[in-house]
């Protein structure tokens, strides 16, 4: 009992020493995606870094304040890190967390019920789409896998793979991206010649990539780099099974030129929630993220940047950290018609919704216009290795 | 047929090692000092963190070591903390029920994967770059005699690694006079006590080994997937453990045997051997080793080679 | 005021989850304290429990098996019956190993339950795991409960919607923390008076010197079947209970055994291993100090960034969060060590002869 007082007394004297907007932020930063997982924590506390140095929050120039907590990418923990965000600090709203599992849980569990808005950073599960019955406060900064499975069946015919063998880690994320694929890509014509799964952070993918290596020289592969999916792209490369290789965002990553080598993945091409490179969101943003030294092309980087910057609009825009409002401002900063924001204009953006303009971001992971069920449509980029690191281009 | 040698049979045997060598540490644990120790995979872990970290310092005095040299100073390091947590947690409990110690040891696990993961972060670890191609000399070779056998040095390495340290240990037990007296002990403590045997001498000299052989285990398991992660660790352990009980508590030859039928079994499981399809999910691959220990746990506990059995 | 209603929240929610938590121990108990079965597979059990009420009481979905609607009651009771069947199972297989192999079995029964309930995608929805589970009090007012019967009976669909949005939108939480805690309460008596009677007492007997319960006649594979499938039962009760908490349940990180079975095995030892009491306190007392840690150790944080402002914080975040798991580990050698028993030991359930005996109960406990 005496730790929990001297707990919140500590957070008591942390949280109420000035006015100031807080925003609870669970992130998995234990359980199975810490390297995924920090250069996102990376993009958000640059987000809120922007916010404070362009004037914080209202007239009062408020600090914007991120509370991060452990979701550990585990529905437990982010049910009770969630319920310390809401009920012991007090938070506006959820910027948050990074895994499907995670968000689902937190949502129905904690902040549906509470009625405090969640702005999920990465969740792509299609489960989110429909889960809300009547209300409006669970939102996400990424698309669907429905979207981008699609996207990539449409690359692997539009590269002319007629057949292709699928190996998925068997989490949530990966399974439900191949499923999409899958059934799209044998919609299109293709022939999917394997279809297996295989356990994440494994020490050998050898017998699976064997296994599955006879019947195609194209691998479609969803995995997550640190989780076993450079041990597979290596097995795969060492035993010469696979030619081609192509893949979800989850395999993004520098990491992977650094440990497999920028020669030895010529073939390969995996796609990511992200804009093209060429559009001036993502040319701010990239700027911005150099200039921090957060990688700006690493998995859901942008759009954790995307979601907090947008949080932050949206409160703007409400005028007071009321948690009731922010839904509805979180549209209306979200989508046209507006003057357009980039990543980083805070400054402009806050003299814009003063005067009482409309305004639109458009973020670095895309547009972020929000549909009815609080989804982000899908632009996509395919990565391909030029010159020893990826490039993207975007997938029209 | 070469695609299952090589794709299948060898990977499943260098995973063998792997597992032979951990296994052959938590067999002598067993044994000698009578517990289950689930601390093991950790400090494996642990033990190839460390030859990493070795690796780095002298790369930064710019010295390349192989991983086989830097091991060395890392064995030392990894059987000082066996000894530590000997001392301070175990211990305690050596003459209490077998339950306390293997709760401590349960309790270890956590502690010292947690301190990997503060001290060097749970970030993936590059080990090695880059891919490793067979080896063109063997592949050469054995072209000429009509075989066709692909293998990248890394696991001739190992394979090397793993013989040299198993004929070693022979040598011990079977030649030397601790190595006598830690079988002694393994039989049957109060007698070996009694016939004069200096017990505590024989529970340091199992520490030792089995500090070596796991390194070695760590250190071959990072040179195999040329990354290091904290999560190594307890994906191990239980294999290691069904190794252990499939050969037979107290005997390291058995936990040798085990660990390669473990190994292969794992990896044999997926291949096709009716049809296209492989035998068994490639989800359920885990499950192998696990269901190779329950069923030998049911059917005969005293393991193929006739350990101790309760 | 409204800070207020959070800390009562906050509150109510340790007592939620310590309570779930301190069933798991209950059951544990029996089987470690009554019965001295070394059980490491918690987890199995409680996702036994968990999916079971998760299928049987969701909607229909594409996803996965459902669409059964059966009332909630009875969804925790299959759970609790399923656990204890499967106990009965693996019982009848590994009971008579000793306490290490026992810890080694159970351990990897527990992964094989977690693999199938990962790759029989088409009933569990594998990985991405079942959400939108009902929670008790809550579930009223979800609207395909409050169409249907019995609750149609009462009222109509808009007379139901107006009432609950009269409500505030927290009101289930009380009435789901007592409901809790009533279970929790009603088995802690039944597993009291299961202690003081004669089973209890044979329990003890096997437990303690089992050749000579043997030789007395008593046959100790049953009794020790009898506490695992019991133990497991309630295990399974708390499962259900669980998927409640968290409205979603998937097998790889939900049931993490690291998280559930290590820390219900703390929370025995430190309350008391072998006392029925113990248990509950150990549940909440661990509970509060895992939850609330985080708090303290984010509070530490800032005061640590404050005053070296040149480290970076997000490193320190992401290492800090285990650091929570070493002390916790650090917290039970020393409990090991210092205190065997727990806070509250063991108490032998008097017999006739030493109610007339003077001396204190010798209070060991293993």
């Amino acid at each position: 009992m005496k730790n929990v007082l001297m707990a919140t007394a500590a957070t008591l004297l942390a949280t109420t020493a000035m006015a100031e907007v807080n925003i609870g932020n669970p992130m998995a930063m234990t359980g199975p995606i810490p390297d995924l997982n920090a250069p996102i924590a990376q993009a958000v506390d640059l987000a809120a870094t922007h916010i404070n140095d362009q004037g914080g929050m209202f007239e009062a120039g408020e600090a914007f304040n991120i509370i991060r907590a452990d979701s550990a990418c585990d529905p437990v923990a982010a049910v009770d890190a969630v319920t310390k965000l809401i009920n012991v600090n007090g938070v506006a709203a959820i910027v948050g967390p990074v895994c499907s599992g995670a968000a689902i849980a937190q949502a129905e569990s904690v902040s549906i019920p509470a009625g405090v808005v969640t702005l999920s950073v990465s969740a792509s599960s299609p489960a989110i789409t429909s889960m809300e019955d009547g209300t409006d406060l669970v939102f996400r900064a990424a698309a669907s896998d429905a979207y981008q499975g699609v996207a990539l069946a449409e690359l692997a015919m539009a590269n002319g793979m007629m057949d292709i063998a699928v190996s998925y880690a068997n989490d949530d994320y990966n399974a439900a991206i191949a499923e999409v694929f899958v059934k799209a890509y044998q919609g299109m014509g293709g022939t999917v010649t394997a279809n297996e799964a295989h356990e994440p952070n494994k020490a050998s993918y050898r017998s699976e990539v064997a296994t599955i290596g006879a019947t195609s020289e194209n691998l479609a592969l969803f995995s997550y780099y640190g989780s076993g999916g450079i041990t597979l792209m290596r097995n795969a490369l060492e035993t010469g099974a696979f030619m081609n290789f192509i893949g979800a965002d989850g395999m993004l990553s520098d990491e992977l030129i650094e440990q497999i080598g920028a020669e030895n993945l010529m073939t390969s091409t995996f796609t990511t929630s992200a804009s093209d490179s060429s559009t001036p969101s993502f040319a701010a943003w990239a700027e911005l993220a150099d200039a921090a030294g957060v990688p700006a092309s690493d998995p859901f980087v942008a759009n954790g940047y995307d979601a907090t910057f947008m949080m932050a609009l949206a409160i703007e825009h409400a005028g007071s950290a009321d948690r009731e409002a922010i839904a509805e401002s979180l549209r209306a900063i979200a989508s046209g018609p507006g003057v357009m924001i980039l990543p980083g204009q805070w400054a402009e953006a806050k003299v814009l919704l003063a005067a009482g303009f409309n305004i639109n971001y458009e973020g670095a992971a895309g547009n972020q216009d929000f549909d009815e069920n609080g989804d982000v449509a899908g632009n996509f980029s395919k990565s391909t290795i030029v010159d020893g690191a990826w490039a993207a281009e975007l997938i029209q | 047929m070469w695609e299952f040698v090589n794709y299948y049979f060898i990977p499943g045997l260098v995973l063998g090692c792997i597992y032979a060598l951990g296994a052959i540490g938590i067999t002598l644990t067993f044994g000698i000092l009578r517990f289950a120790n689930f601390a093991h995979g950790e400090i494996m872990m642990s033990g190839s963190y460390l030859t990493w970290t070795v690796m780095a310092i002298a790369a930064g005095a710019g010295l390349t070591l192989h991983p086989l040299v830097a091991m060395v100073p890392a064995a030392v390091m990894v059987i000082l903390l066996f000894l530590a947590t000997d001392r301070y947690f175990y211990k305690p409990f050596r003459k209490e029920d077998t339950i306390k110690v293997v709760m401590a040891s349960f309790g270890m696990m956590l502690i010292i994967r947690s301190a990997v993961q503060v001290i060097w972060g749970p970030n993936q670890i590059t080990f090695v770059r880059g891919i490793a191609k067979p080896n063109a000399t063997l592949s050469e070779i054995t072209a000429n005699w009509g075989l066709q056998i692909m293998m990248p040095n890394k696991h001739l390495f190992i394979f090397a690694g793993t013989i040299v340290l198993v004929i070693a240990l022979g040598y011990l037990l079977n030649r030397t006079r601790i190595g006598k007296a830690m079988r002694a002990v393994s039989d049957s403590p109060d007698l070996a006590h009694v016939t004069g045997i200096d017990v505590d001498k024989v529970i340091r000299a199992t520490w030792i080994v089995g500090g070596i052989c796991a390194t070695a285990a760590g250190v071959f398991l990072v040179m195999d997937t040329q990354m290091l992660e904290t999560t190594m660790g307890f994906r191990m352990l239980l294999p290691m453990f069904a190794a252990a009980i499939l050969g037979g508590i107290g005997k390291p030859y058995g936990a040798v045997f085990g660990g390669l039928v473990i190994g292969l079994a794992e990896e044999l499981s997926a291949y096709p051997w009716i049809g296209t399809a492989p035998l068994l999910s490639p989800g359920y691959k885990t499950g192998v080793a696990f269901a190779i220990m329950v069923v030998m746990l049911i059917v005969r506990p005293q393991g193929l080679f006739k350990g101790r059995s309760f | 005021m409204e800070a207020y209603v959070g800390y009562f929240l906050y509150f109510l929610s340790l007592l939620t989850v310590g309570g779930i938590y301190a069933i798991f121990a209950l059951g544990l108990n029996v089987q470690w304290g009554f019965a001295g079965l070394f059980n490491v597979g918690i987890v199995g059990f409680a996702a036994v429990g968990a999916y079971t009420y998760a299928l049987l009481t969701t909607a229909g979905s594409t996803f996965h098996l459902g669409g059964f609607g059966l009332p909630l009651p009875f969804g925790m009771f299959m759970g609790m019956a399923l656990s204890g069947v499967i106990a009965g199972l693996i019982g009848l297989i590994c009971i008579r190993l000793r306490s290490d192999y026992l810890a080694i079995a159970t351990i990897g029964i527990a992964e094989i339950i977690k693999l199938i309930l990962k790759n029989e995608t088409d009933i569990t929805n594998g990985p991405r795991g079942i959400n939108k589970i009902p929670r008790a009090w809550e579930h009223f007012s979800e609207t395909r409960f409050y169409t249907d019967w019995p609750m149609s009976w009462f009222g109509t669909p808009e007379n139901w919607e107006a009432f609950f949005d009269s409500l505030p939108n927290w009101y289930w939480q009380p009435l789901f923390a007592a409901t809790i805690i009533l279970s929790m309460y009603v088995i802690y008596r039944m597993l009291e008076r299961a202690r003081t009677s004669p089973w209890g007492r044979m329990m003890t007997a096997i437990r303690e010197n089992e050749p000579a319960a043997r030789a007395a006649g008593k046959d100790v594979t049953r009794r020790r079947i009898e506490a695992f499938v019991i133990g497991a039962s309630i295990m399974g009760l708390a499962g259900a209970l669980f998927a409640q908490h968290l409205r979603l349940i998937e097998p790889t990180n939900t049931f993490d055994p690291s998280k559930v079975t290590f820390l219900v095995w703390v929370m025995l030892i430190t309350g008391g291993s072998g006392n029925n009491r113990g248990a509950i306190l150990g549940a909440f007392l661990i509970w509060t100090i895992w939850s609330a840690s985080e708090l303290v150790i984010s509070g530490g944080i800032e005061l640590v960034e404050n005053i070296f402002s040149t480290l970076d914080p997000s490193i320190l975040q992401t290492r800090a969060g285990f650091l929570r798991m070493m002390l916790i580990g650090i917290l039970m050698q020393v409990i090991l060590q210092r205190y065997p028993g727990g806070i509250l030991p063991e108490v032998r359930p008097a017999s006739p002869k030493a109610e007339n005996d003077t001396r204190e109960p010798t209070g060991e406990t293993k």
